[in-house]
């Protein structure tokens, strides 16, 4: 150590002097490196994924028959009974259509006109009881055979609600069954479904269906596109 | 023994003052000051760019926690983020602060016999709730689960029939579950997400700094993080806003579903279900005995997604007792015996 006396008095300076020559090109360098780092910017995004907006259309998806019936035919609004006093329809069930040919029948054993329609006067519905109720009155019909689901509609438990979930403030819809069901096909139709997500974190990205050579990289561009639909263990067609 | 490096020249064993600035000092240390100046300017050079996108001002730093905020403190807040809306989307946005009404603690729930899987609940929710349309945010995962097994590991997200329902499979939507006993709450360092009284759990997204414990603390994997600055389509934004829901999110924080609260504390109900085309999705207030969801609780059989771990969820599933389903070839088979369906046996034949 140099500690004789009268030896240069030693600061921090001069004993990393070598090092200190390092420090200005070392800072200049970071400073390069950070200033092209950020200049890279952000990932190529996937481009977005836009739905038109009438596919997520609040409402129902029938436009059901209001009150009294009518058809539109020629351009004109008629009603049931201007033709049906004329015309009686026959009673046979599985006879050719001649008028109302886009009514498809798929209602399992309640495959006649007349369980419903009343044979005298069209513009009514008809119970089992024999009693006529309006077409504003659909639910009655239903209820009598539908009596679970009846039951599930009046507590709110089956059917949609809208406008408001509060029954106090008036402004609540509830829809008939007839808003969404078709009472001729029942049955709810299968429908396309929206786009499948390309999203960060979900699930397992080697899903049952998916191959395990597919890189889930959401934020990319290009990723996801191209996906094969998903190959399923079990066919049902 | 140490090396001696030094050979200023005033380094003689003569002389014992300190040394002075030389030539190569000077120059050593300047370049060294300038170096590291530089790198740190390099290094703040991400933060300019931060500001110039993001506006970030001096209020929006200045501003209070929400739970502190004045209502003069909230209003110079609209005021602020209004500006900043219409400056980016050039829309005049109706934001306000909605407050929970009393009385009321909001519950969801979801039909598993009714939902199809059609995705729409997604999308509206994605329209309502100014969501980023790249990098794709979304509050609704719809998992597509084989029959028999409510293991969500068995689930895909990404499947791509062309008709919903496949009969091989049941559909599970899941979104924020609004935890009674929130395990994101819980983990958050800053208090930037709470649970207000109505049930909501709700993000300050000013107060957020983006650490994601709470995305890796949801058991539902409900939160979702701005990795980008979010693209909100132009001219799509929903003007119809509120401080603690969908005004736009900047990047680096934390969102997630909030129950529309911007819609349902105004008595409307949530974007999801106002566009599901089955009424498989029910919301209301559970403390009114009449309300739909109160009534499911009561009538129907509920389960809430891995009850195990606790969190007390405020979002319930359930089921319908249903006849046979066209759809389901086991059901078919059981409602032609019975002579439900087309391709049944006559009546008399089955006496």
């Amino acid at each position: 150590m140099l500690d004789e006396p009268g030896g240069i008095p030693e600061s921090p300076f001069q004993r990393g002097a070598a090092a200190a020559w390092l420090i200005g090109p070392a800072f200049l360098i970071l400073a390069a490196w950070l200033m092209l780092g950020s200049q890279r910017g952000d990932l190529p995004l996937a481009p977005a994924v836009l739905v038109a907006s009438d596919q997520i259309t609040p409402g129902a998806r029938r436009d059901p028959m209001g009150e009294p019936p009518s058809v539109m035919s020629g351009g004109f609004k008629h009603a049931c009974n201007e033709c049906h006093r004329v015309f009686d329809s026959p009673t046979a069930q599985h006879r050719p259509m001649v008028q109302h040919t886009h009514i498809t029948l798929k209602h399992g054993m309640n495959d006649n006109c007349f369980n419903c329609h009343n044979r005298e006067n069209r513009e009514k519905l008809v119970l089992y009881t024999g009693d006529l109720i309006s077409f504003d009155q659909v639910p009655r019909l239903c209820s009598q055979c539908h009596g679970t689901v009846y039951r599930d509609w009046q507590r709110g438990t089956h059917g949609k609600t809208m406008g408001s979930w509060d029954a106090a403030s008036g402004l609540q819809i509830r829809l008939e069954c007839n808003d969404c069901h078709d009472p001729h096909a029942p049955a709810y139709p299968p429908i396309a479904p929206l786009p499948a997500p390309q999203t960060l974190r979900m699930g397992l990205q080697f899903p049952y269906g998916a191959h395990e050579h597919e890189h889930h990289v959401p934020l990319q561009e290009g990723a996801g596109r191209n996906r094969k639909p998903a190959a399923h263990p079990e066919k049902h067609e | 023994m140490s090396v001696r490096i030094w050979d200023g020249p005033s380094a003689t064993l003569d002389d014992p003052q300190p040394p002075r600035m030389t030539r190569r000092s000077f120059l050593r240390g300047t370049t060294a000051a300038a170096g590291g100046l530089a790198a740190l300017v390099a290094a703040l050079n991400p933060l300019r760019e931060f500001t110039q996108q993001d506006e970030f001002t001096l209020d929006q730093f200045l501003q209070k926690h929400y739970k502190e905020m004045t209502p003069e403190d909230m209003e110079k807040a609209l005021a602020r983020i209004r500006a900043e809306v219409e400056k980016r989307y050039g829309v005049r946005p109706h934001l306000r602060d909605v407050k929970p009404r009393a009385g009321v603690e909001f519950v969801y729930a979801l039909n598993l016999s009714r939902c199809i899987g059609c995705r729409k609940c997604v999308y509206a929710c994605v329209a309502e709730n100014n969501q980023s349309r790249s990098p794709q945010i979304q509050y609704i995962r719809v998992i597509e689960m084989p029959r028999g097994t409510l293991d969500t590991e068995k689930g895909n997200h990404h499947y791509t029939h062309p008709k919903v329902p496949d009969i091989n499979h049941f559909y599970m939507p899941v979104q924020c579950h609004q935890c009674a006993n929130p395990p994101c709450v819980k983990v958050c360092p800053v208090e930037a997400t709470w649970q207000e009284p109505d049930g909501i759990t709700v993000i300050d997204y000013d107060w957020c700094i983006g650490c994601r414990y709470c995305e890796a603390a949801c058991p539902y994997w409900a939160r979702r993080f701005n990795f980008a600055q979010p693209d909100l389509a132009g001219d799509a934004i929903n003007p119809d806003m509120s401080y603690l829901s969908n005004r736009p999110r900047p990047k680096g924080v934390m969102e997630k579903c909030h129950f529309c609260l911007h819609r349902t504390r105004e008595g409307r109900l949530p974007a999801c279900l106002e566009a599901c085309p089955t009424g498989a999705r029910k919301f209301g207030n559970v403390l009114d005995p009449n309300s739909e969801v109160a009534q499911i609780l009561k009538t129907k059989r509920v389960f809430v997604l891995k009850e195990e771990v606790g969190t007390l969820p405020r979002f319930f599933y359930y089921f319908d007792e249903r006849y046979p389903n066209s759809l389901d070839p086991e059901a078919v088979k059981i409602g032609q015996a019975i002579g439900c369906f087309p391709g049944s046996p006559a009546p008399e034949a089955l006496a």
